[in-house]
């Protein structure tokens, strides 16, 4: 199973206080992998380092098997990041949701528009034309992921996508990310608390505390445990 | 007294007949006007929002050179644009001086400015989540500059509007590097102070109304632009 | 929508910028004058009669005479209209002008409050102005460096009388002659103006003045109008030749003509006094 991502000796410091240190981690590319653990842990940390938004202090990050120093606008074109708060443009749900397509020179922006909105539970004859000023929160949450889902990418990250949604909605995000991997073959790391709601939809799970990976998350995944060293998540359970 | 009341139907006389001296006063703000803003629009947004996004050394004392150029007094920058543009000065050879376009050389130095530091306000004070938000949907630097003015938007009209209420109500410098010769360079402003030096008070006043009108249009269709922007 | 608009705001820029281009006469004459001069409203008929008889098309700006004369160093005229002799005098020593060229004068009148609380009427200049300052009377002054400042000053200079500056009756106004003279009125005092402007003056108070002429005809009261071209060596852009045109013409009797025929109000302003 080939590794989407492969990073080594990884090392992330803010204002010279160390926040993540990974000696070694590889995703395989299909997988689901889930990231939990405490607040502060650096789960969000790991999830932007991934979505190239970030630049480690030290170490290195490998995608497809390449080097991502210098490339990082040309892999955000497929690696996306769905942050704990999201931020909508200035503008209507519509134009928010088509604004990745329209970079890209789609020409069925429309089309895929309203796919996106539909998959999050909006309907888009209600909710196309709204401004960004006449959502809820929860509102805005879910624009932001149709925003994500719309561009179709090869790495959905998303950090603690169900926060402050009622469970109808949590469903729906569930649903909506996994048919993402279902319809093009998606790579999906979400962070999240809800152990149970993890459980039941990644590979596999890995525990983030104090910037440190310890082993297999409590209750591992059907998929069994990882390996001491080396953490390679989303393997287990796969033909090669 | 009077004059307030005569200044009224004097305005409403001088539109109605088409009076060619007023309409030429007009024209020749909207022009004056026109060319000042696009040139301060043109060279200040950009400026405002370098100053505002990026950081670099001596970053706070460009800040603070801006906001002190905002209380500069019209006159200075008259004559100081006077010295350029006169024809003993370094610009001379451009024939500038006495014309609309010397006068909006001026001007668009008194808005400057204003455009610069509240663009760069604006900018300051966007969500720090733009920059990443936009960066995660894919976009290159070039689309990541112009969301970023499209978001601060709302400031820059701000601005924009600021800039051209200062820049139609001057007076100091359009009679500075304009002369106020009729016809030519003879703006709403320096007429008004044509006709009270004349004693025409009542004149005054009807160039006042005019110029409020026109003031009252510009600022109305702004009104239209933004509220269908925030749709 | 947004990019209409953008194509329309160039349209319009680009639109102003060709009408807004100087019109590129060659036939086209700056003159720096006076605001006094301006006021008369004597120049639009001067500029009318010369188009008429040589084609030059005359622009001026209307400045103190302080300014004009600066124009006039700065090279940014072609000619001056000015009426304060011993400056014109300097800045031809200087080599700024060339040919100065007296072409009419008009006269300068005492005014105040028909009261007359200081008694100057009928009196000359010089001993009106003493009267004024024994009787401490109100008396407002240009103070702006203008012609009729320099007059002024030269008047109390001519009485043998300390420049009242710093007396408490005595007001630098540091406006234009209209300003001036509403704030005599204002004040019931007396002011010193050309008698174009009072006559303007006259006509705007329909028939009820807050002042009146107490003092006039007496010689230091003439005004003297002079034409001067912009030295050619000191400004090579100048017009040289439509400068001598417009001076030549001024001095000519057709242009002595239309100076002598102009009034106001129906009274005549100038008397045209250029050497046969």
């Amino acid at each position: 199973m080939s590794a989407l991502y492969e990073l080594s000796d990884i090392v992330q410091r803010y204002d010279g206080r160390e926040v993540l240190c990974l000696p070694q981690l590889s995703i395989a590319a299909g997988s689901i992998v889930g990231l939990a653990g405490p607040n502060g842990g650096g789960k969000s940390t790991l999830l932007r380092l991934l979505a190239f938004l970030e630049f480690p202090v030290a170490g290195e990050v490998r995608y497809r098997g390449q080097a991502t120093r210098g490339r990082e606008f040309a892999l955000r074109g497929e690696v996306t990041c769905f942050p704990q708060e999201p931020y909508l443009l200035k503008r209507s749900v519509r134009a928010n949701v088509g604004y990745g397509l329209a970079l890209r020179g789609a020409t069925d922006i429309r089309e895929r528009v309203d796919a996106a909105l539909a998959q999050v539970g909006l309907d888009p004859a209600r909710f196309a034309g709204r401004s960004w000023r006449q959502l809820s929160g929860g509102e805005v949450k879910r624009v932001a992921l149709a925003a994500r889902l719309a561009l179709r990418p090869a790495v959905l990250l998303l950090d603690e996508p169900t926060a402050n949604l009622d469970r109808d909605s949590a469903e729906l995000v569930r649903r909506a990310v996994l048919s993402a991997r279902e319809a093009h073959g998606a790579t999906l790391v979400i962070s999240g608390h809800d152990q149970p709601w993890l459980r039941a939809i990644c590979d596999d799970i890995l525990w983030l505390a104090d910037g440190r990976l310890a082993g297999p998350a409590a209750n591992p995944g059907p998929s069994g445990a990882v390996s001491d060293n080396t953490t390679f998540a989303g393997n287990s359970g796969r033909q090669s | 007294m009077n004059y307030l009341v005569d200044g009224l139907r004097q305005a409403l006389l001088l539109l109605a007949q088409g009076d060619a001296a007023t309409f030429s006063a007009v024209w020749t703000t909207l022009a004056v006007t026109f060319e000042a803003m696009a040139a301060t629009l043109v060279c200040g947004v950009p400026a405002g929002f370098f100053l505002g996004y990026a950081t670099f050394p001596g970053k706070r004392a460009a800040r603070l050179l801006v906001e002190t150029f905002l209380s500069f007094p019209t006159v200075v920058i008259g004559l100081v644009v006077y010295a350029f543009l006169s024809r003993r000065g370094p610009l001379g050879e451009w024939g500038l001086l006495f014309t609309v376009p010397g006068m909006a050389v001026g001007l668009t130095i008194l808005g400057l400015p204003i455009v610069i530091a509240l663009t760069a306000q604006a900018v300051e004070n966007l969500d720090p989540r733009l920059r990443p938000t936009l960066l995660t949907l894919g976009a290159k630097p070039r689309h990541v500059f112009w969301a970023t003015l499209s978001e601060a938007r709302f400031g820059i009209l701000l601005a924009t509007t600021a800039a051209f209420g200062r820049i139609v109500s001057e007076i100091g410098i359009s009679m500075m590097l304009g002369g106020n010769i009729k016809w030519d360079t003879r703006t709403i402003t320096t007429a008004i102070a044509l006709e009270t030096g004349k004693g025409e008070f009542a004149t005054g006043i009807a160039l006042g109304l005019v110029l409020m009108g026109i003031a009252f249009l510009v600022n109305l269709a702004a009104a239209v632009c933004r509220r269908r922007q925030a749709a | 929508m947004r990019i209409r608009i953008w194509k329309h705001c160039l349209l319009g820029f680009a639109l102003t910028l060709l009408l807004c281009v100087p019109a590129l006469a060659d036939q086209t004459l700056m003159m720096a004058t006076t605001t006094s001069t301006d006021d008369t409203g004597l120049l639009p008929v001067l500029a009318e009669a010369l188009k008429k008889d040589t084609g030059l098309e005359l622009k001026w700006v209307a400045v103190g005479t302080g300014k004009a004369l600066e124009h006039g160093k700065n090279c940014d005229v072609d000619v001056l209209l000015v009426h304060a002799p011993a400056a014109e005098k300097k800045f031809v020593e200087d080599g700024y002008g060339v040919n100065r060229t007296e072409v009419m004068y008009n006269d300068f009148v005492l005014v105040g409050p028909a009261a007359d609380p200081a008694k100057i009427k009928g009196k000359t200049a010089d001993a009106a102005l003493a009267a004024i300052a024994a009787a401490k009377a109100p008396f407002v002054s240009r103070g702006d460096d203008s012609g009729t400042h320099k007059m002024e000053q030269a008047l109390w200079k001519g009485a043998n009388l300390p420049l009242p500056d710093k007396e408490s009756w005595y007001v630098s106004a540091g406006q234009g002659m209209l300003a001036t003279l509403n704030m005599a009125g204002e004040r019931k005092g007396y002011t010193l103006v050309d008698r174009g402007t009072y006559i303007t003056y006259d006509d705007q108070a329909k028939g009820k003045p807050a002042l009146v002429v107490l003092v006039e005809g007496d010689k230091p009261l003439l005004n003297q109008y002079s034409v001067i071209p912009v030295n050619a060596e000191k400004c090579s852009k100048a017009k040289f030749e439509a400068a001598e045109t417009f001076r030549k013409w001024l001095a000519s009797e057709k242009g002595q003509k239309v100076v002598g025929d102009f009034t106001v109000k129906g009274k005549k302003l100038f008397t045209p006094n250029a050497a046969k």
